[in-house]
């Protein structure tokens, strides 16, 4: 009875001001889309990097007479021995010339041209090294660049850090523009929100002169804000769940070895924009009411 | 029923200037009384009825309504309050969308009462104000007097120990304002208390009950069996 009577006015205010709700779902569609897509993003980077430093933390290049004496097949066994018994390293790879340049023709096949000018002797061999700690590279290099044999100690963390670089600017210009939105969503929602309760001000009048309840005369209003709110959300949810896999999946094609998110990360990230959205609005309902209804 | 020990009520006008509404006010109306409170535009009455209700809050002095001290009522017990008071406006206040059922019915509906309790109640009222053959009907569809019953009923369905009424005749014509003073009256005699302000000479002086007279915020008469006005 009592929630009938809420829900009943609530979608009565919804109706009655269509062009406002559609307004107001729109922005928080627009706002939530970009915080559900900077989530994601965050996903895809962590789940990328999770991959790539797990594999390798440190390649050792080896010396094959053009940068330095050719590293001998007696040095080359002391190093990987020496690695192998050291007590930060995790496992160790041996990558040979061939292997080396089957994994760059392979990277780069769609660049015909840059794989032509590379002939298979022109890549390094080296040892490919995952650590117990990855942040332990320091060790590794003070203790190994020395050696004979050694041509150079390489943090691939390093490279992998100026691409987080990147896609953490992109992530938190796409979180700022989500902020503002959400802000203005709210301030849409606080505004509508006023008009209802001002359309309906002889009803709130009555109510209150009759004893109601001040929850029982807001309820309705809130959850008209709430309404929209989830509303937005929802399609917000949708729009990520129809586009964010057929996106990562066009670009798993292309860049093979990297892992990609899919549906059930877009599908996790939901009840956070739900929350986002209901959220958002119940305040700025509740706001909005404050003063306009107070007993 | 009713307790007011030195009231003080003014309004801000501006930086320096202020109204007082209400000069240390002291009324007592024990429970089944009926009271008029006359005065001129202006001498307090509504500020009065303001009080009552909790709308306004007094600068000084006690108010006592249904044995609840307002003073130091909370905010959330205000609605608990103003279920003991059924309140009837001048201007009738019916919401248009509703029929005279549901404006009555709604009065009930939003202080949580359950359907059963709504169908049981709300026929006894209408019969109580004459208006059962009317019940489907919307407020433009009733003359004034009619849709002053309406708001009698309204105020009176979740059984008020006190009735306040502002001015219930200001808008009805003479032969109508006597039935809805039939109807008040046979409400107070169910043992509600009646408190009602108005400016109908008439009424007053042919019901011959207590008058209480507001000027410029005070208190300048409180007579049982009173008359309108020492001249007629």
């Amino acid at each position: 009875m009592r929630w009938l009577y809420i829900l009943h006015e609530a979608f009565i205010g919804l109706r009655r001001n269509l062009m406002m709700t559609f307004a107001v779902i729109l922005s928080v569609t627009v706002s939530l889309t970009l915080l559900g897509a900077s989530l994601l993003l965050n996903e895809q980077v962590e789940l990328a990097t999770d991959d790539w430093v797990g594999r390798v933390e440190v390649s050792i290049f080896l010396c094959d007479d053009r940068t330095c004496p050719a590293v001998t097949p007696e040095q080359q066994e002391e190093l990987r021995e020496d690695l192998q018994d050291h007590e930060v390293v995790d496992e160790v790879f041996y990558e040979s010339k061939q292997e080396a340049y089957d994994r760059f023709t392979e990277l780069f096949a769609d660049q015909p041209s840059l794989v032509e000018s590379i002939d298979p002797d022109t890549l390094p061999a080296s040892f490919r090294v995952s650590l117990v700690n990855p942040n332990l590279f320091n060790v590794i290099r003070d203790q190994f660049a020395a050696y004979p044999g050694v041509d150079e100690v390489v943090d691939q963390r390093e490279v992998l850090n100026q691409f987080l670089r990147f896609t953490n600017v992109v992530r938190n210009a796409a979180l700022t523009v989500a902020a503002i939105q959400l802000i203005a969503a709210g301030v849409l929602i606080a505004n509508t929100i006023r008009v209802a309760a001002f359309a309906r001000r002889e009803q709130t009048s009555v109510m209150r002169l009759v004893g109601a309840s001040n929850w029982y005369i807001r309820l309705p209003f809130v959850l008209e804000g709430v309404i929209a709110g989830v509303i937005g959300a929802l399609v917000s949810w949708g729009l990520l769940y129809g586009t964010v896999p057929r996106v990562a999946d066009s670009l798993a094609q292309d860049i093979e070895l990297m892992p990609f998110i899919g549906a059930s990360q877009v599908v996790s990230v939901g009840p956070w924009l739900l929350l986002a959205g209901g959220g958002i609005a119940a305040i700025s309902s509740i706001l909005a009411l404050r003063r306009f209804l107070d007993v | 029923m009713i307790k007011l020990e030195n009231v003080t009520k003014t309004y801000k006008r501006g930086a320096n200037d202020q109204v007082i509404a209400l000069n240390d006010v002291s009324i007592e109306v024990i429970k089944g009384e009926f009271v008029f409170v006359v005065g001129p535009s202006g001498s307090g009455k509504s500020t009065f009825m303001k009080i009552l209700t909790r709308e306004q809050m007094a600068d000084e002095g006690d108010v006592w309504v249904a044995g609840k001290n307002l003073a130091s009522m909370r905010r959330w017990k205000v609605p608990v309050l103003r279920r003991e008071i059924g309140y009837v406006f001048q201007d009738f206040k019916l919401l248009s969308n509703k029929t005279v059922y549901e404006n009555v019915a709604f009065a009930l509906e939003v202080i949580g009462s359950n359907r059963r309790q709504i169908d049981k109640r709300v026929p006894e009222v209408l019969e109580l104000v004459g208006l059962t053959e009317k019940q489907g009907a919307y407020p433009h569809e009733l003359s004034g007097g009619q849709q002053q019953r309406v708001s009698v009923a309204r105020a009176f369905v979740n059984n008020p120990r006190i009735l306040l009424c502002d001015e219930p005749t200001g808008n009805l014509d003479p032969s109508t304002s006597v039935g809805i003073m039939k109807l008040l009256d046979r409400i107070n005699r169910t043992g509600a208390t009646v408190v009602m302000a108005t400016h109908d000479q008439h009424i007053v002086d042919s019901m011959r009950r207590r008058v209480i007279e507001l000027d410029d915020g005070y208190v300048v008469r409180d007579q049982t069996r009173g008359v309108y006005g020492y001249g007629g």
